[in-house]
């Protein structure tokens, strides 16, 4: 009796399992609808931009605003494009005007539709303030019909790096040569003599027939055989580790650059160990790159050789307070 | 009835348990033990941090005195080099290379241990630097 039943549940169970059910064409909702994308990859620094594309749609009826709410109000610049895009066969991005420009109140930034339309994507630019440094973003969109519908999607939270970033510092041999880290700057001897306490590295460039000596960064401290014909300002003598890295091209440090995906963050600049590098890195070139540490441990830095020169060279630096 | 399953699946572990049990050697990091039995250096490289070569020209082997001779370019960090060493057929390296390797104490020159493909035959190489001058 036990085995017929147990037959009987199986054939139940193959016969279901074979039933296809009808597909069905979904039926669109007739509700305002939203949807919000991140554009930007790579992390969240300070002064840089995040951009979404945020689209809102309604079956009948009309757009009537877009909204962004930050946490924290983005630092200025920050805007809503009054364009809404779409991709033409050439593949470029063609922008329809659909409101006015976007008006920025404290952490609302809005665009009030002026045309009448039933769905558009526009863009948001927030540029990240200082007072989001090592702290977390969310931005909540809203959109609005005519018909007083409401809709949000919060993106986030966003965690805003605590690094910093220079791009395009120019050096030169025997002038703009002296860089300190802590400062963010490039200084001449005179300039540095009046910073000496915070000048990290020598920029040199040696053109040797003996020995490929290049493009370099030499700590102050460095064998003088690093630093041939250099006469360091009174008091420029400190000594920063440095490590040497070829091809990590960083894309903050290169936008203009169609490399891969390669972002540094804070966490390498974290834990990259330079305890046992030297104070001293030559034979540097274009897409070079050095780690260091100050010589105080307060900071560590990735410094990318963007060009170079016969004695000169343009880098950008990402730098990382430790303490 | 209870008998025969019993024996079948006795006799299909048996089975595979023979199938399994091949007797090729290995030695202890799993590396085939051939007959092999060449015992050398072909040729060795020697990168920085930044993963270029620090050579100036190419190493000199000398597989009679087991000797690797290399020049590096001046402003090499001989405290952060990353050896590579190629070897004869089924040869092994002792020690294994791991990571950055120190070779800042010129006067005692960095050795390693090649190990013929049938693990019968070892020969120690000296692998010794010399900076570029500036």
């Amino acid at each position: 009796m036990r085995n017929i039943f147990l037959a009987i549940a199986g054939l139940a169970l193959f016969a279901a399992s074979c039933k296809k059910s009808d597909y069905a064409l979904p039926t669109p909702s007739t509700k305002l609808q939203n949807q919000a994308i991140k554009r930007t990859l790579g992390p969240n620094i300070v002064g840089q931009v995040i951009e979404f594309a945020y689209a809102g749609a309604i079956l009948k009826g009309k757009l009537t605003s877009f909204q962004a709410d930050a946490n924290i109000a983005g630092a200025a610049g920050t805007y809503m494009e009054n364009q809404s895009y779409y991709t033409a066969q050439t593949g470029a991005d063609v922008g329809v005007p659909v409101g006015d420009l976007s008006v920025t109140k404290a952490t609302n930034t809005m665009v009030t539709f002026n045309v009448d339309t039933n769905a558009a994507t526009l863009r948001y630019y927030y540029v990240i303030p200082e007072e989001a440094r090592g702290k977390t973003v969310t931005i909540t969109f809203t959109a609005k019909s005519a018909d007083g519908e409401s809709v949000s999607t919060v993106m986030g939270p966003y965690t805003v790096a605590k690094m910093d970033m220079k791009l395009n510092m120019k050096l030169t041999d025997n002038n703009a040569m002296y860089i300190s880290i802590g400062d963010s700057t490039v200084y001449n001897a005179t300039d540095a003599a009046a910073h000496a306490g915070s000048i990290d590295l020598v920029y040199l460039y040696r053109n040797l027939t003996t020995s490929a000596f290049g493009h370099a960064l030499v700590s102050p401290a460095a064998d003088p055989m690093y630093l041939p014909g250099v006469t360091l300002p009174t008091g420029v003598n400190r000594s920063t580790k440095e490590l040497k890295a070829f091809n990590l091209q960083d894309h903050n440090l290169a936008p203009t650059e169609q490399y891969g995906g390669i972002f540094i963050d804070d966490i390498d600049l974290q834990t990259i160990d330079l305890s046992k590098s030297p104070n001293y890195a030559i034979n540097l070139k274009a897409d070079a790159g050095v780690w260091c540490q100050t010589a105080d441990g307060k900071y560590n830095a990735y410094i990318f050789f963007n060009s170079v020169g016969t004695g000169t060279a343009t880098v950008s630096m990402k730098r990382y307070k430790l303490k | 009835m209870k008998r025969n399953l019993s024996i079948a699946i006795a006799a299909v572990l048996l089975l595979s348990t023979w199938a399994c049990s091949k007797n090729i050697p290995v030695d202890g990091d799993g590396l085939l033990i051939t007959t092999r039995r060449e015992c050398s250096v072909s040729s060795f490289e020697l990168l920085g941090t930044d993963f270029v070569s620090v050579r100036v020209g190419a190493a000199v082997i000398d597989t009679v005195a087991q000797t690797v001779t290399c020049t590096v370019q001046f402003g090499t960090d001989l405290r952060n080099l990353y050896p590579q060493f190629s070897l004869a057929q089924d040869c092994t390296l002792n020690p294994k290379i791991t990571g950055l390797t120190d070779f800042s104490d010129l006067a005692h020159p960095r050795q390693w241990t090649v190990i013929s493909g049938d693990r019968q035959i070892k020969k120690t190489y000296t692998v010794t630097l010399t900076v570029q001058p500036r």
